[in-house]
């Protein structure tokens, strides 16, 4: 054999090569500084404004009342929605329920439901749903598919077996649900809770809408009443402390929560019957989907009946939707691209150095959108003008806002790539971008598919940025839909509100296949 | 295919040192197996010689190639090293067809495919998927794979350890047959010394990121450089000595040196066969009381305590075609050279001479 | 992000009655008045340049207004329509590179702080004379275009016509307890709370503001509050005159159980606010923005105003509202818009009895 000439494609010249080595490093750095500009402008801003009107600032007696509000509310909320994620799952995965491919796309849905719908809705409904319990049945209502979906594809995924001896070890299927199955899970509802409680941290507009305040209140007060950037600032470090404080709980319950290992006989579990309490089951799930989507139903019916005797001029709905849907996709692209690297430099290397980036990233998801929209603008007119106010600079905003959604499910999508490929096919000859483009990204594809569709439902929907970055004269549904409302134009509205809710259907159902797939043969390969 | 020479080759984890002066030769068409515990470094070896794991200092040459040296990294995917992980790590989106042509240029794929399909013994499941194969399959898939590409060198990193007992001895003895049929330099890291004295021409042992002695089976077996190599390769009897030259005096008699030593105090190495259970009490014979006895198909395995006054270890051992009498006196006599151990081993001389010590306590 | 995020606020501060004539009647070109920082402006004409509105301004009497002026000047005007709020802040971050060349807002605290920062650059003198003085900075930085009242709206089914407050002092008092509804978060209820401030006193006016918290019902925008003081949520409200006519608009007459009363005159309660108009001093057009800022305050522009679905006040002498039922000049006299200032007293007076956060 050693005769024979080795079977080895010509290899690249040397600058070529160096770059495909040391790219990685470096691109996921400067993917993670990108988006961390926002908390760089936070901390320049809030740099500016001296200890003394901090002080003022944050020893007003309000500031403890909302930091309690904040608090309570998020702990609040994240529980719920770990509760009623994971018992959705966990009906729709392991037992008999019946109809259970139906039940999964309809208890994901509320994630197609712009999320100021879902506040406007409730509170039209039902006007005395506000406060703490109002904001606690809202969020997690129009929350708990972040919790639910990871959940229910790690059900699908792992294995029976451990189950199954659970229960030869002489524990009721409670017991085993508490003791085995749950654990199992616990990655995803970590993932789950971080995100949720990420977003509760900087969420205003539905608080603002159910009369309840919370400490981002306090900042857009500070931005939007006395426009007072340093001091919102100021305030803004207080939820980045918050948020490093979720991020770092998360990175204990991660490192806690390595149980899984798909092994190589993955086998599904079988369905556990329900027995008696079928009928309970059914209902309850029926509660649920009734109350995330019978509500935004009810709402647009009840936009269109309002009357429609606007006299704005009517933006042409197909440019808007053109307009919405072009940027939507392009922010998916590039926010699913760029975390890409982040996600692999992070899987590939297990340093601290490299989990912290990682880590650092997920903190925007809990600035104010205003802040995140400022910092773009800040950075944009300094150093990039030539796309200020241009498409660009949007698409950009957009990745940049909605970067941790993509990172989380293609980090979820690492997670089941066998550690030893990308080394195995290096060792075949294959160059490290050749290594990518035919055996990692093709594994994590389902993973892309969940990043482009979340990045793609949530930017559709976004308004803040959108109004800040967006070219001068372009209209999405969105700020169509704000410049209506605004002016007591509910009817001329409502058909924008059901074509963004419309869009989203199908991004909610790629986001599902994609997240929970079938139980992939794949898998069973370790 | 050419053969692999590493010299003072030092790697680290973080700031723990792995692989420390690490020297190894490994000549053109032979079978090597690395053989140590869990932990002393065997696969970050592996890994700086596939070229995913930069060392810190140190050379490795495969022909008259460098591949690695203080100014020289050549990246995994030029090195032209097969390398065959622990589970396969096949590409599950993949078929095994082409799985095994992942490394081929397209226009060679299909043939060399089916040449390889050929040579692991799976033709006609080439459309499979990974999933669909069983463990065995899936590590021929794994081997025919590395292979494919013609590599220099070829690297296994514990190939078999998640198969079973049966399937591992018949794999591997397929593989060794495979890899002498395709004439590869091949390298395999393994903890298990059946598999290593079954597959290699060549054993490796390693300690603490060294290699402590690298020789031909037999020879590392008869002739071990310390205790702990000789600990690794078997079950030992380490017997107090009298060195003389060319023979050692031993309370089983004068027994033959496998080589000449300087006279004075040491200790010395029987294999349990060595040790032979005599019909009747003689010269040279030891009394000794049957502790325990195992039956293991194709011998006995006989534990035995002897009187303090010989000044032997506690416990000896011998492998016997017969079973002992049930409980009872026996006479034990040696056969063949002994081998002496060097009393202070650089490698691990603690280590060495505190196991020497106690053994003849 | 949700649509009360963005309140659409239509922020107020107050005015003087809309007397004074507006000498300047804008001429097909515009380029006589567009004169005064002119320097970089292409010499003589301005037409064929092209222009940036940033407007927090009603977007159809604005996109009216523009295709008005396009007509007229040939001057091209990018409109960037948005929330006053967001566009101030992002003037506020964007400093001398803002691609913007004039500001239109909604209430004077964003051009008051725009104009404290050193951004706005002097309105033309004619442009100033046009409306009436108080209507615009005093510093001449920006300048008043349009306006609209304070005014108490009543659900008619709980209150009579004869039955609303004279003053918004009495809302303090424990007979309203539970009946009124309030939005402190927009920015049109601050000039409120500081001609209280000024006419008893902070201390004074804290405890009206305690009164008023606890008698109320806190809604997040002014659109929320009419609403709800229509569908009988709440008894009444404070709010500016415009939201009530657009409620009606939208509701229809079947639709409408609500109705407007007024302060009386020299009360805090009855003030006038004014949504102006300035110009970046980063502006590369200033002939064209200078001559946008003129029409503005035109008898053609103040027309278009008057006419508009927005129901403001034009505040050029001689135009008159017609759809609103109550003239402009009834409101009487009351404190110019600069006596307001930024605002900053109330807002931490709103802070400190936690109507604000």
């Amino acid at each position: 054999m050693s005769t024979l000439r080795p079977l080895v494609r010509p290899s690249l010249p040397p600058v070529l090569r160096w770059r495909a080595g040391r790219a990685l490093p470096l691109v996921a750095g400067l993917v993670a500084l990108v988006v961390a500009c926002p908390l760089v402008f936070i901390g320049l801003q809030a740099g500016r404004s001296g200890w003394d009107s901090a002080g003022r600032l944050l020893e007003r007696p309000l500031v403890g009342t909302l930091l309690w509000h904040t608090v309570s509310l998020t702990a609040a909320v994240t529980a719920a929605a770990l509760v009623l994620g994971f018992t959705a799952a966990y009906l729709v995965e392991r037992t008999d329920l019946p109809g259970r491919r139906a039940w999964t796309v309809a208890l994901a849905m509320p994630l197609a439901v712009p999320e100021f719908v879902h506040g406007y809705c409730w509170v039209s409904l039902i006007p005395s749903v506000q406060g703490y319990w109002g904001a606690v049945l809202v969020m997690t209502s129009s929350l708990y598919p972040l919790v639910f979906l990871p959940v229910a594809a790690t059900l699908r995924h792992s294995d029976a077996a451990a189950e199954e001896v659970a229960r030869s070890l002489g524990h009721g299927r409670l017991a085993t649900l508490w003791r085995v199955t749950l654990p199992q899970t616990r990655p995803a509802l970590a993932g789950g809770a971080l995100l949720v409680s990420l977003y509760l941290l900087g969420e205003y507009g539905a608080f603002a809408m159910l009369r309840f305040t919370t400490f981002a209140t306090a900042i857009y007060t500070e931005y939007e009443t006395a426009f007072d950037t340093e001091s919102a600032s100021i305030l803004t470090l207080v939820l980045v402390a918050l948020a490093l404080l979720v991020v770092s709980l998360d990175a204990r319950a991660a490192r806690r929560g390595r149980v899984v290992r798909e092994g190589t006989t993955a086998r599904p579990c079988a369905p556990q019957p329900l027995g008696r309490w079928k009928a309970p089951a059914v209902a309850g799930l029926a509660g649920v989907v009734g109350t995330t989507l019978g509500v935004p139903v009810y709402a647009l019916v009840y936009w269109t009946m309002r009357g429609n005797s606007s006299t704005l001029p009517s933006t042409s709905i197909l440019s808007a939707t053109a307009a919405t849907l072009g940027y939507a996709l392009g922010a998916a692209a590039i926010a699913t691209a760029a975390a890409v690297p982040v996600a692999l430099y992070a899987w590939r290397r297990a340093t601290r150095l490299a989990r912290a980036v990682e880590r650092a990233v997920y903190l925007t998801r809990a600035l104010p959108g205003i802040a995140v929209a400022l910092a773009v603008v800040f950075f944009a007119i300094r150093y990039a003008q030539p796309v200020y106010q241009q498409p660009p600079l949007l698409v950009a905003g957009y990745a940049m806002l909605f970067f941790p959604l993509a990172l989380t499910a293609v980090r979820a999508s690492l997670a089941h790539v066998p550690h030893g490929v990308e080394d195995a096919a290096r060792s075949l000859g294959v160059r490290p971008l050749a290594v990518l483009a035919r055996v990692t990204l093709p594994l994590i594809l389902p993973g892309l598919g969940a990043a482009f569709a979340m990045v793609a439902l949530t930017a559709s929907t976004e308004l803040t940025a959108t109004l800040l970055l967006r070219p001068t004269g372009t209209e999405t549904l969105a700020t169509q839909f704000w410049i209506y409302t605004t002016d007591l134009a509910w009817g001329a509205a409502a058909p924008y509100a059901a074509v963004m809710t419309a869009l989203s259907i199908p991004a909610v159902v790629l986001l599902t296949r994609r997240t929970l797939g079938t139980p992939r043969p794949s898998k069973g390969m370790r | 295919m050419s053969g692999l020479s590493i010299s003072k080759l030092h790697a680290t984890h973080g700031h723990t040192a792995v692989l420390r002066d690490l020297e190894l030769t490994v000549a053109n068409g032979a079978l090597a197996c690395v053989l140590g515990p869990s932990g002393c470094g065997k696969s970050t070896l592996l890994r700086v010689i596939a070229g995913f794991h930069h060392p810190v200092s140190g050379t490795v040459t495969v022909g008259d190639r460098v591949i690695n040296d203080d100014r020289t990294h050549i990246p995994a995917e030029r090195r032209r090293i097969g390398y065959v992980p622990q589970d396969g790590a096949l590409f599950p989106h993949l078929t095994v067809a082409a799985n095994i042509g992942f490394g081929l240029p397209r226009a060679e794929r299909r043939e060399r495919v089916a040449e390889m399909l050929d040579l692991v013994g799976l033709n006609g499941l080439g459309d499979r998927h990974p999933h669909q194969l069983s463990g065995g399959q899936q590590q021929r898939v794994a081997l025919a794979r590395a292979l494919a590409p013609r590599p220099e060198l070829l690297l296994l990193d514990e190939p078999f350890a998640a198969l079973d007992a049966a399937l591992r001895t018949e794999l591997r003895t397929e593989v060794a047959a495979t890899l002498r049929r395709a004439g590869a330099t091949a390298i395999l890291v393994t903890h298990d010394v059946d598999e290593a004295l079954a597959f290699a021409d060549v054993i490796a042992v390693m300690r603490d990121g060294q290699i402590v002695q690298a020789d031909a089976p037999h020879t590392l077996y008869h002739q071990p450089a310390d205790v702990g190599v000789a600990r690794t390769l078997g079950e030992t009897n380490l017997l107090p000595a009298e060195l003389a030259d060319d023979h050692a005096i031993t309370a089983f008699g004068n027994l033959p040196l496998t080589a000449d030593v300087p006279t004075g105090d040491g200790v010395v190495l029987l294999r349990p066969h060595q040790l032979r259970l005599a019909a009747a009490s003689g010269p040279h014979t030891v009394e000794a009381q049957v502790v325990a006895c195992a039956f293991r198909g194709h011998d006995y395995r006989i534990e035995l305590a002897t009187d303090t006054r010989h000044d032997l270890p506690e416990r000896l051992i011998t492998y016997a075609d017969t079973a002992p009498p049930e409980a009872g006196t026996v006479h034990l006599q040696a056969h063949g050279p002994a081998h002496p151990i060097p009393d202070a081993e650089p490698a691990a001389p603690a280590h060495a001479r505190l196991t020497a010590q106690t053994a003849t306590a | 992000m949700s649509v009360v995020a963005l309140r659409s606020a239509k922020r107020s501060a107050a005015v003087l009655a809309a007397i004074a004539a507006s000498t300047s009647v804008l001429t097909g070109c515009g380029s006589s008045q567009a004169t005064g920082n002119s320097s970089s402006a292409s010499g003589g004409s301005i037409k064929g340049q092209s222009i940036t509105l940033y407007s927090g301004q009603h977007a159809q009497t604005v996109d009216a207004l523009v295709k008005d002026f396009q007509s007229r000047t040939g001057v091209k005007v990018n409109v960037r329509s948005g929330d006053e709020a967001e566009l101030a802040n992002q003037l506020l971050t964007e400093g001398s590179a803002s691609p913007a060349d004039v500001f239109l807002a909604e209430n004077p605290p964003a051009l008051t702080t725009l104009e404290q920062k050193g951004l706005l650059t002097k309105a033309n003198a004619s442009t100033l004379a046009a409306v009436p003085s108080g209507d615009s900075s005093p510093k001449g930085d920006w300048v008043g275009v349009s306006a609209r009242e304070a005014a108490f709206v009543y659900n008619t089914g709980k209150l009579q016509a004869g039955q609303t407050p004279t003053s918004v002092k009495d809302l303090a008092s424990s007979a309203w307890k539970g009946k009124l509804g309030i939005a402190p978060s927009e920015t049109d209820f601050a000039p409120i709370v500081t001609r209280v401030i000024k006419a008893e006193g902070e201390g004074a006016a804290k405890a009206w503001l305690e009164g008023l918290k606890a008698n109320s019902k806190v809604y997040g925008s002014n659109e929320d509050l009419v609403a709800a003081v229509n569908r009988g949520e709440v008894e009444g409200g404070v709010i500016d005159h415009y939201y009530w006519y657009r409620l009606r608009d939208e509701q229809g007459a079947s639709g409408v159980h609500s109705a407007l009363g007024y302060f009386k005159q020299g009360d805090p309660g009855s003030l006038v606010d004014v949504s102006g108009a300035g110009i970046l001093s980063s502006s590369k057009h200033q002939a064209a923005a200078q001559a946008l800022l003129a029409y503005l305050t035109s008898k053609p522009a103040q027309q278009i105003i008057a006419n508009s679905h927005s129901y403001e006040y034009p505040l050029a002498a001689g135009v008159q509202n017609t759809k609103v039922d109550r003239p402009l000049k009834d409101v009487g006299a009351v404190v110019p818009a600069s006596d307001l200032g930024d605002g900053k007293q109330a807002l931490q007076l709103l802070q400190s009895v936690g109507l604000l956060s």
